[in-house]
Parts: structure tokens; sequence; C-alpha cells
């Protein structure tokens, strides 16, 4: 599809989201968002970013027992950084770095049935599973667009994954099941982008010299026997529960190493970094639960992972200390290991329009190597304030996270004005400080102030 | 004469005794008597589902619009069921709130946030919150509460709207964030037609509940205004469509139901 082309349909979906309605008739709705968003990056070795200009279209056409759900994205993206200037306007299944800008991505687009008590599902999808917020463990269906990810509400990082899910629902107790029968690994931002975080190669790509070329993985075969298969069973009362098993690809990101090689070409220094993103089955067993405790409202979960695999530390992976034009072969940077995740949180409200959430998470690497960054115990708390003012005609929150392990931390707040029911504007900011391979630090570079017009129906 | 005057003495008699029957304090209604009655008229009204606009007004002037819909249904053994999905404003749309009132004093109470694609569990003392940043509480669109709770004294009769009303002072015996309210509730209807919510000795919110209406033989009030004392806003719910004696599944008050907006 030619730039041309995608532009043009990228506006036509602007115009349709602009002159669709809620219909009358309640089988057919629509809503969506027009959003324009412009950032200030706080420090001046950091990328700038154009203005965003994205919109949402979600539409649902409801019959008596069929039922069609569409949530498409799409726009101009300002932290594509150069965009691919021949790639396709629609976000791919099947590469990890995607700066196309405009672009289009199918959030969800899925068919379902209801049949009795069992509900079956079709086409592309998002899920839910798991209690905790920002990163429930459990919540395994779904890889992640790690683009703004740590900003971003966690829907907003799922990618959308082709698969088949069934519910059965009974009075107390409801089981579900999914299939996704090939892996959507997730999605990097290019090193020349600001989200890639700090690292050697993010601050050389910057250079005007250097071309940083990483490679695609090479993914597994799409066979049966990749596909991803997940299993749950919830009861509700007075306290709400669930167990689950996931087996297929672990969606978070690890790499293995390849050959760094850099090149001269035409005047520039090109450079493969010498890793790809790695590809690994896991098997997790999981439950997660939700009560209410006095004044809290409570909810933990916990999940055993066999077979996850991280990185060893980034300055054993092997690269030379003056690279030369050449090819150097890089040490293998996996180790495998079982670990437990688990966490708990609590809302509590401390006045009427004001709402703490507070969460601790950690992860227990079970046979952990020396070699690892990753400490055996990672912690993470969390602490969220949502405060409603003026009859929630401002909203603001703020949010702190920190690994005491490694003292790096996060701290974001915003707040929002409305207009009208359909309009409303945001002032946001957010800092980051701690060592460059830990959670938080690797974006210590990312400061950020932004302005945000929104536009919803 | 002796006959007529005996008659006319027992007709007066008997006028007389009526009155004082009318009227005697052993036959006036307790407190905890008129709210039976309350609790009977809100039991026979919970088999129901409603459309409604609520616009909340801020003090200056500025208003927020939003419709929602109401599915509700006795649920015995249980008490009641509650499923409540917002259609508009876009930033509230399909968020919803189920409630399971196990008893009448026994609720639990889930909130649905499409955001998130996460149903969360309400704490039951969040029930005198503000309802979705109006002025109504989470309590205002559950069920009738459970008599026990309360203690009830009737202060005096006050005519609302052309009706006559008791004002009885409703005195919770658990943890509440109001520590009383009074209701004037019309005798011949046996609904509430004003309240007004007591933070010890201040009143801090008052609902007024009028356009009440017979629909199939139940008294309802189309339109209801909440204001808050202290922070001057008022929210203004209207129904728009009701319709009682409705026989919902169970299945569309599970969390699956509330994640699905009701469909």
């Amino acid at each position: 599809m030619s730039r041309h082309t995608g532009r043009l349909l990228v506006f036509l979906l602007l115009g349709m989201l602009s002159a669709s309605s809620t219909f009358a008739d309640d089988s057919l709705t629509s809503s969506g968002q027009l959003r324009l968003r412009g950032v200030d990056a706080r420090y001046d070795d950091s990328v700038q970013e154009p203005p965003s200009l994205t919109g949402r279209l979600v539409l649902d056409a409801i019959g008596s027992a069929w039922r069609f759900h569409s949530w498409i994205e799409g726009g101009w993206d300002g932290t594509a950084h150069d965009p691919a200037q021949h790639s396709s306007l629609l976000k791919s299944f099947n590469k990890v770095y995607q700066n196309n800008s405009p672009f289009l991505e199918f959030k969800e687009l899925a068919l379902s049935h209801t049949a009795g008590n069992l509900d079956l599902r079709m086409g592309i999808q998002r899920f839910a599973w798991g209690r905790l917020d920002e990163y429930p463990p459990n919540d395994l269906l779904n890889p992640w667009d790690y683009t703004r990810f740590l900003v971003k509400p966690i829907e907003d990082r799922k990618i959308g994954v082709p698969s088949l899910a069934a519910t059965l629902r009974g009075s107390d107790w409801s089981y579900d099941a999914v299939w996704i029968p090939f892996l959507v690994p997730y999605r990097f931002p290019v090193p020349a982008e600001r989200w890639f975080g700090r690292s050697a190669a993010s601050a050389l790509s910057r250079s005007p010299t250097v071309e940083f070329t990483p490679r695609e993985p090479d993914l597994p075969p799409r066979t049966i026997a990749n596909g991803n298969i997940a299993l749950r069973a919830r009861h509700t009362g007075d306290i709400d529960w669930a167990v689950s098993l996931y087996h297929g690809y672990d969606p978070r990101p690890v790499f293995k190493t390849t050959t760094f090689v850099v090149t001269q070409h035409a005047g520039r220094t090109v450079i493969d970094p010498g890793y790809v993103p790695d590809f690994h089955k896991i098997t997790a067993l999981g439950v997660d639960g939700a009560g209410i405790l006095g004044d809290l409202s409570i909810r933990a979960e916990a999940v055993y992972i066999a077979n996850r695999h991280f990185n060893i530390r980034e300055e054993l992976w092997g690269y030379p200390l003056f690279p030369r034009s050449g090819s150097y072969s890089l040490n293998p940077i996996g180790a495998a290991s079982g670990s437990l995740d688990y966490g708990v949180g609590a809302d509590y409200r401390l006045f009427e329009e004001a709402l703490l959430t507070v969460q601790l998470q950690q992860t227990f690497i079970l046979d952990r190597p020396e070699t690892l960054y990753a400490r055996q115990r990672e912690t993470v708390l969390w602490a969220h304030l949502r405060v409603g003012l003026l009859n929630q005609k401002v909203e603001t929150t703020v949010g702190f996270a920190y690994n005491p392990e490694h003292g790096d931390s996060m701290a974001k707040a915003n707040v929002w004005y409305l207009f009208s029911d359909a309009w409303k504007a945001g002032l946001s900011g957010v800092t980051f400080t701690g060592p460059s391979q830990s959670i938080f630090g690797r974006y210590a570079k990312n400061d950020e102030l932004g302005a945000e017009l929104v536009y919803s129906w | 004469m002796n006959d007529l005057r005996l008659s006319v003495l027992s007709h007066t008699l008997c006028a007389l005794l009526c009155t004082l029957y009318a009227v005697s304090p052993a036959q006036a209604l307790s407190g905890r008597e008129v709210y039976e009655r309350v609790h009977e008229v809100r039991a026979r009204s919970l088999d129901r589902q409603t459309e409604a606009t609520m616009v909340l007004f801020d003090r200056g002037g500025g208003k927020r619009t939003r419709t929602l819909r109401e599915y509700s249904k006795k649920a015995d053994p249980e008490a009641y069921k509650v499923l409540i999905v917002f259609q508009s404003p876009p930033d509230l749309k399909n968020v919803g709130l189920l409630i399971h009132a196990r008893t009448f004093s026994d609720r639990a109470l889930w909130a649905y946030f499409p955001e998130y694609k996460r149903v969360r569990r309400i704490a039951t003392t969040a029930q005198d919150d503000p309802f979705f940043g109006s002025d109504f509480s989470f309590d205002d669109f559950g069920g009738p509460p459970n008599l026990d709770d309360y203690a009830f004294s009737v202060e005096r009769e006050e005519v609302i709207d052309g009706r006559v009303c008791s004002v009885v002072a409703v005195t919770p015996n658990v943890r509440r964030k109001y520590t009383k309210y009074l209701a004037w509730v019309a005798k011949d209807l046996w609904i509430q037609l004003k309240v007004e919510y007591y933070r010890d000795r201040e009143v801090y919110r008052t609902g007024a509940f009028r356009d009440v209406r017979m629909v199939d033989g139940i008294p309802t009030p189309f339109r209801a205004e909440m204001v808050n004392s202290k922070s001057g806003h008022r929210t203004e719910l209207t129904i728009e469509r009701i319709r009682y004696r409705t026989r919902f599944p169970d299945d569309l008050f599970t969390q699956q139901s509330l994640e699905r907006a009701g469909r």
C-alpha cells in the first residue's frame, strides 16, 4: 500500500470518526476519540517528538445471538522518529520494530456468538486476566507495544491477537478457554526513537553518520504446536477468585545474541547490534482473587512460571571496547529459570472524590544465576492518587513507582480539564531515575512534559 | 324521646369514638411501621428496567449530562440484584455497576471500567460515596435497606406538593457516612418525597422526588434532585422510560454481563 493511499485511508478514517455518532438503535453503536498530543522532551540529548494526531473508532453491532465488535486506531504517531518510507499502513502481526506513521491498527475485530451459557468469540482480541494494575502477572495473552508503555494505560499497550475464545457461564462459576494459533511478537521502538531507552545503541543512533539496523527475529513457524492456549476457572462470592493455566510463548521481551557487525557504507557507519528478540514457551499456573476488608478493596494474584528466560547483565554480552569495521561474536546472554510472580493491591477512598491505589509486586527468580542484572527478588511499589475536583471538571492523577533493589523510580502526574462532555485538555509530566539497566532507570533520559487535546463522542 | 336521645347519644359517641380512633396515638403509625410500608413499595418496584438522564450542575452553572440504563430484579432467596450501565458521555460509556444484595443489609458491589477492561470490587463502606461524580450516592441506586439497621421516629407531619407526609428521623445503628436522615414520606403513597442527610447537626445533602406517577400500580417519582449543601453542586435525575414486572434472567446480573454492558 503506497504512502499516498495510506494517508488517504487515514483521512477517511478520521472523517468517519468525526462523522459517526451513537445510533439511536441499540443494536448498532459507535464511539470514538480524536487525540492531539505534543511532548517536550526535558533532556537536550533526548529525541524531540513531533505532535501526534491519532484517533480511535469503536463499532458494535449486536443481534440476538451474534455480536460484532471492532476497535480501530490510527493516525500520525509522533513517537515514530523518521518513519519507515515504504512500510505498510497496517500494523503487522509479524514484526517487532514498526515505526510506520501514518498507521492503522485493529486492536480488536471480533465476531461472537452466544448459545445458552456458552459464548464463542473469534477474531482479534485483547484479554484482561489477573487483578493487578500495571503488570498483572497472570495477564499473559497479549504482547505489548513498548513505545511509551510506562505512561500509557495497560490496555493501550496491548496488541490484539487473532484468537478463538470460549466462555461457559454458570451461576457462581465461569470457565474460559483461549487459543491463539500463532505467536504475535511484542513491538519495540527502533534505537533512534526516544522510547528505545538508554543504551549505547540509542546514543550512537543519534549520530548522523551512524545507522543502527536492528534485525527482525525469525518467528516460530505457524504450526498448531506453536499456538498458545489458556484456561481459566472463575468463582464469584465473598471473595472472587480464579485459577488459570497458560502454555505458550512468553510475551515479555528477552533477547539472544547473533553477530555484532560494523560496516562502512556510503560514508556512514552501519551497525547491526548483534541481538534479536528471542521467544520461548512457558507454562504458567496462576491464581488471583479480590475481596473487601473493611474500607479496603483488596486484590492479589500469584503465578508460577516454568522455563522463563532472562538476560544476563549487558556488560557481559561481549561487545568489543573499541569496535572497528568487522564482525564480532557475542556471548550467549540467556538464562532459564522458574519464577514466582505475586502481588497485592488495594483501593482506599481518602475522601469523596479521592481514590488512593497502592500495590506491591515481586518477582522471585527461583534458580537465579549470578550473571543476571535482576536480583533474586525484584520488588516494585506503586501508588496512585486520583482526585476529582470542581464536580469532576478537573481530574488529577499522581503516580509513583519505586524499585528498591536498584533504587530506580518513576513519578508522573497529569491534570485534565473537561470543557464539556466531548472536549477535554490535559497537561502531564513524567520523570525517571535510576541505573541504566533497571526498570525505570532505562528511561532516565525520557523525562517529558506533555499537552493533549481530546475530542470524544 | 328517650330512644331518640339514646340514638343521638349513641351516634355522637360513635362519631367521637371514630374520630378518636382515627387520631389515637395508638393507631398512628410508628416510624418503623411507616418504613415497613416504604420497604414494601420499594420491594415491589425491584423488578424493573429504567432509562434515565442525569444532569450534574456545578456552582458556576456548568452542566454535564449522563444517560444510564438500570436493570434490577428480586432475587429470592437473595434480596435483589441491580445492574447499571452508562450509555453516555463518551468517557463513561459502558462503565457499569453491579450490586448483589444477599440480604437487605449485605451487599457486594462491583464496578467495571472499559478503559482497564477489569471488574473492580467496591468496598461496601463506599455506598454513601458519590455515584460516579454525581450528588447521588451508590446507596441511592440500591434496593431497600435492612430496617433492623436503623432506628425510626416520627417527628411531625408536613404537607409537600399537596400530600400529607410523615416526617421520620432515621438513625443508622451501623456505620454510615451520615449520622441520620429526615425523610418526608407521603402517607398515601409510602414513598419519600424529600430527604435531608445530616452529618452531626448539619444538613449536607438534600433530595427531592417529584412528578410522581403511578406505573403498574407503583408510585414512581420521575424527577429526583439531590443537592450538596456544602459544594453547591446539584444533580437532576429524570426517568425517561420505566418498565416494571420485568423478569430478567440471572445471567444479566453477572460480572461477565457487566463487562459486556448488559448486552
